[in-house]
This record gives structure tokens, C-alpha cells and sequence, in this order.
């Protein structure tokens, strides 16, 4: 389902269907997923529709940018070691128009597959709320489906001395980079600072350092669209400091 | 030497220690005080417009006081050497001014006092769900003298800075996140363990009830009508009051559908029925009967004896 479209158009796949369709001198966007629908008038013409995943903080509502992932099994990580693990993150389907030479994207919907649940991390009276999402842990990339999860490659660094008990890692979407071909992908590390309290973000560099795709394990990705990114941000960290435990 | 020969800009109206000050100076003072007011409140409004979309609004709102009222009182004091006014000697008279307005103007002060702490500690910011005072809204400004909250039903209410400083103020959305209450009531011969369970798979599938802080959900007490389950759910401050209602009909529906009902208030009154009530009847009336005869039986058999 990801990809660019040129308008008119049809595309369904896993009970969501996405359609853009001339009503007279208008086009007509329509997205049907089970009982949702949304239908919107778009005026102008040459215009290109994308569709990719986006970071998943946008429905049922955009309360938080933080994403929690709580791990299946407690990790513990000897001092001053670094180790590569995979995890799943759930997905977001965006919906964005935009000119042909693909500037200015707008984002015009978005739609989540996946179960939707909230949780807060810190105290009642300081602590942040976050999106939750339960993730086994992988030590290869794992299989699944591109419209529901995609896959994150998580570096975890212990820069402490002592053993680190890693069961959770917040992360900010305001620096999340979603890469997409065939599957759903996002390169972020975590780095342990001490017994309590760490530091995320993510690869924002591509590593065959072209813009816009990621070359990983033989594998062109596309960058994504993402909704975050596209807001122009003031004083916004791109980094989350986890200062109440892991 | 006519009347119009003398330029009347130029005629001295009073002496300072500084020269004589001519209505010239006087309408310079005005024109560049005006005109700083002017381009202030320009600047003001083109700085809500970039601040807008980078910080939230209550914090765009105190960078813009502070901006505005600051670069006025600078410009104010800067500019008082043209009507003659030393800015150094008013930290002389300041003292003595200060004393006299204070006591002339006690409570504009207070209050403008009040509003300072208020924008600067921020016990409330401009967005706020508060209550103060008895009266609950949204926070829509702070200023300087005054407060002012929108109420729930639309109404704007002014209150003194003075008076928010000083009484107890309630700020609903102060934290992240808070907890609501219902109280569920079943019948006795319903099974607590299945409303239980029902009430919490409801609660699972409510994406804003927290994962953590965790739900409770338990008997609370065996009322005189009913068997009361409390359920404690934390919700996002932004959310919580559209997930208590609508839960609240969830879990009414769904414990109906699944044939647990929530009881009306009642009293066991335990009616025997008409032939053993009769029965009764009768064995009272004869144990009076006996009663009764008893006394007359012995008195004659005492003189038949």
C-alpha cells in the first residue's frame, strides 16, 4: 500500500481501502477501514498522493510525542557493553498530498491498525504520558506486517560501570526517522548513563550518507514522511532523557 | 518685536536644574512616548504570531509582558530628561513617592504585586483548568492587575490578582495525569468476579484509561441493597472526563448484556400466607380464652369444694 499515487486512483489492502477520484472540477479523497470513513474534497490539480508509514502517536488522538516501549523479558546489560537487539514499534499509516516534485507534503489522514493504549512513565505529579507498546526482543530482524509494526533496531550502550535491568525505552517522536520498503524500519540507540537513568534518540544520518534512503543488510529503504518532522520546531529536544528508571 | 516672532516652542514654560523646558520638549516627550506605546503593541502582536507555533501560549504570553512593560519603562525613563526629570533623582523620590502611592493605592499595588509572583512562580498558566475562589474554568489571561477565567458555561470572570494570590486555588489540570471514580452496584445473586472481569476487559479496550498508574477494580462493601464494586481508572488530564462518561454507560450496558443488573434500593419482607395465619389467629385467641377462664375455673372449683 505504501508509495506515491497519481490521482485517479484505487488502492485496498488488509480492509482498508483508499480512493481519490474526480467529482466534476474537484477530487474526492475517501478512506474506508471497518466502520471509519473519511472523505475529503481536494481542489487543484498535478497533485501526487503518498502514502507511508508515520510515527505512531497520531490517533485516536495526538495527546503525547513519547513513545514507550515496554520489552516482554527484562534485559540486563554488563557495564561498558554495547549490543545490538531488535524490537517491534506499532505504525502508523499517513496520508499526505503533495506537488509532483514532492514539496510541501500536507498530511491529510492517518490511520492506525494496531491496538491503542496509554501509560505514564515518571510520577503522578511530574511524569510524562506516553503511547505504550509491548515488544518481544529479536536478535535478528523479524517478519511482520509493514501496515501494523515495523521493526527497530535499538543499540544499547551501558556507559555505567555497574549491570544495567533494562525493561522499558521512551522515546521522543519529534526525532524519529521511519525508513520503508517492503517493511517498516527505524535505526535508535539508548544510551545507559547510570543506574537510573538513560538517554534515547535516533539515527537521523543515513548510513550510505545519500538523503532520503537507508542501506541496510542489502536493502534500499525509503525515508518517510513523517508528521513530527514536517512541523517547523522551535525548542523541541530531539532526544528523551529517561530520568526515572528503565 | 511682534507677537508672531516669538516661537511659542521655544518659550521656556518651567526651570529644571537641567534648563528650561519649552512645550517643544514637552511634545516630543508625548510624540515619542506615543509612538513607543504604538510600535510596542506592533511588535507585541507580531511576536504572538512567531512565539504561536513555538512555545505554548502561556509562556509566549509572559516573554511578551516581560518584552512589552519592560521596554516601556526603559524608554519611559529614558526619555525624562526632556520635561526636565533627572532619572537618578527618582531613585531619591522613588522612596518617598513609592511610600505615598503605596498608601494612596494600596491595592493596585497589591494586586500588581500579586501579578508579578503570579507570572512568575505560576502556580496557574494561561490554559489552565483552576478553581478559585468557588469559581471553575479555564485561565484565559494573567495580567498584571487581574485574572481572568472563562467558566464552564461561557461566562468571563475577572478576579483581582491580589485575591488569587492569597486564597487556595485548585488547578484540575496541574498534573499529567488523574484518577476518577465510579461506584458499581450489583445484585447479590450476581456473580462479582464476572462484573469484575467484564469491567476490566471494558477498561482494557479504553485506549486513555492508563496502563500505569493501574486500574483497581474490587468489592468495596456489601451494602444493604447490593454488592458495590469501586473502579479507580487514571485517564490523561486532557481526556479524563470524556472517558468517565463514556465508560460509565459502557460498563452499564455490558454488565446488562451479560445478565448482571444493577439493583433499585430494596427491603426483604418475609408475608406468611392466609391458612397458617388463620391457624395462628386461632391459637392466640384460645390461649387468651384460657387465660381469661382460668381464675373463674378455680373459683368454682373452690366452692364446689
Amino acid at each position: 500500500m505504501y508509495g506515491y499515487y497519481d490521482p485517479p486512483f484505487s488502492v485496498e489492502e488488509e480492509g482498508i481501502s483508499i480512493s481519490v477520484e474526480r467529482t466534476g472540477d474537484k477530487w474526492t479523497y475517501r478512506r474506508i477501514s471497518g466502520t471509519d470513513s473519511v472523505e475529503k474534497l481536494i481542489l487543484g490539480d498535478r497533485k501526487r498522493i503518498i502514502i507511508n508509514p508515520v510515527e505512531p502517536l497520531n490517533t485516536p488522538k495526538e495527546i503525547t510525542p513519547n513513545l514507550l516501549i515496554e520489552f516482554e523479558k527484562t534485559l540486563l546489560l554488563a557495564g561498558g557493553e554495547k549490543k545490538q537487539i531488535f524490537l517491534t514499534f506499532p505504525v502508523e499509516i499517513g496520508v499526505f498530498i503533495s506537488d509532483h516534485g514532492n514539496k510541501n507534503p500536507q498530511l491529510i489522514d492517518v490511520l492506525s491498525l494496531v491496538r491503542q493504549k496509554f501509560t505514564l512513565y515518571g510520577e503522578v505529579s511530574n511524569g510524562v504520558v506516553c503511547k505504550h507498546w509491548k515488544s518481544g526482543l529479536h536478535s535478528v530482524s523479524p517478519s511482520l506486517n509493514p501496515l501494523q509494526e515495523g521493526i527497530m533496531e535499538l543499540t544499547l550502550r551501558n556507559t555505567s560501570s555497574d549491570w544495567a535491568s533494562i525493561s522499558k525505552a521512551v522515546f521522543s517522536a519529534y526525532g524519529m526517522k521511519l525508513y520503508y520498503d517492503g517493511d517498516v524500519f527505524m535505526k535508535a540507540r539508548m544510551d545507559i548513563l547510570n543506574r537510573n537513568t538513560a538517554e534515547t534518540g535516533f539515527e537521523i544520518q543515513p548510513i550510505n550518507g545519500e538523503v532520503g534512503y537507508l542501506v541496510k543488510d542489502q536493502k534500499i529503504r525509503k525515508e518517510a514522511f513523517g508528521v513530527y518532522g514536517l512541523r517547523k520546531l522551535g525548542f523541541v529536544p530531539l532526544k528523551f532523557y529517561m530520568g526515572w528508571g528503565f | 518685536m511682534t507677537l508672531l516672532d516669538i516661537n511659542f516652542l521655544d518659550h521656556a514654560m518651567y526651570t529644571t536644574s537641567k534648563g528650561p523646558v519649552t512645550p517643544g520638549d514637552l511634545i516630543k516627550f508625548v510624540i515619542i512616548l506615543s509612538f513607543s506605546v504604538i510600535f510596542f503593541r506592533v511588535l507585541s502582536i507580531y511576536l504572538r504570531r512567531i512565539l504561536k507555533d513555538r512555545v505554548s501560549k502561556d509562556v509566549g504570553e509572559t516573554i511578551l509582558k516581560v518584552v512589552h512593560y519592560g521596554a516601556l519603562v526603559l524608554i519611559f525613563i529614558s526619555i525624562l530628561p526632556l520635561i526636565g526629570l533627572d532619572p537618578s533623582g527618582l531613585l531619591l523620590a522613588g522612596g518617598v513617592a513609592g511610600i505615598v502611592i503605596g498608601f494612596a493605592s494600596q491595592n493596585i499595588v497589591g494586586n500588581l504585586v500579586s501579578g508579578c509572583f503570579l507570572m512568575f512562580e505560576r502556580p496557574i498558566k494561561i490554559g489552565d483548568q483552576v478553581e478559585v475562589n468557588g469559581i471553575a474554568g479555564y485561565v484565559t489571561d494573567i495580567r498584571i492587575i487581574s485574572t481572568l477565567i472563562r467558566t464552564y458555561d461561557g461566562l468571563l470572570v475577572r478576579i483581582p490578582n491580589q485575591q488569587v494570590f492569597t486564597t487556595n486555588i485548585t488547578n484540575i489540570v496541574g498534573h499529567p495525569v488523574r484518577r476518577f471514580e465510579y461506584t458499581i452496584r450489583i445484585r447479590y445473586s450476581d456473580d462479582a468476579s464476572a462484573a469484575i472481569w467484564l469491567i476490566r476487559d471494558l477498561i482494557d479496550q479504553e485506549p486513555f484509561a492508563l496502563l500505569s498508574p493501574s486500574p483497581s477494580v474490587f468489592v468495596n462493601e456489601l451494602g444493604e441493597s447490593s454488592v458495590n464494586i469501586t473502579v479507580r481508572i487514571w485517564a490523561p488530564v486532557s481526556e479524563w472526563f470524556g472517558i468517565k462518561t463514556r465508560l460509565l454507560w459502557n460498563i452499564k450496558k455490558t454488565l446488562e448484556e451479560n445478565g448482571i443488573e444493577i439493583p433499585y434500593p430494596q427491603r426483604v419482607l418475609h408475608i406468611k400466607s392466609e391458612p397458617e395465619k388463620k391457624q395462628q389467629v386461632i391459637e392466640e385467641l384460645n390461649q387468651n380464652k384460657l387465660e381469661e377462664t382460668e381464675p373463674v375455673l378455680n373459683f368454682e372449683e373452690r366452692v364446689l369444694n
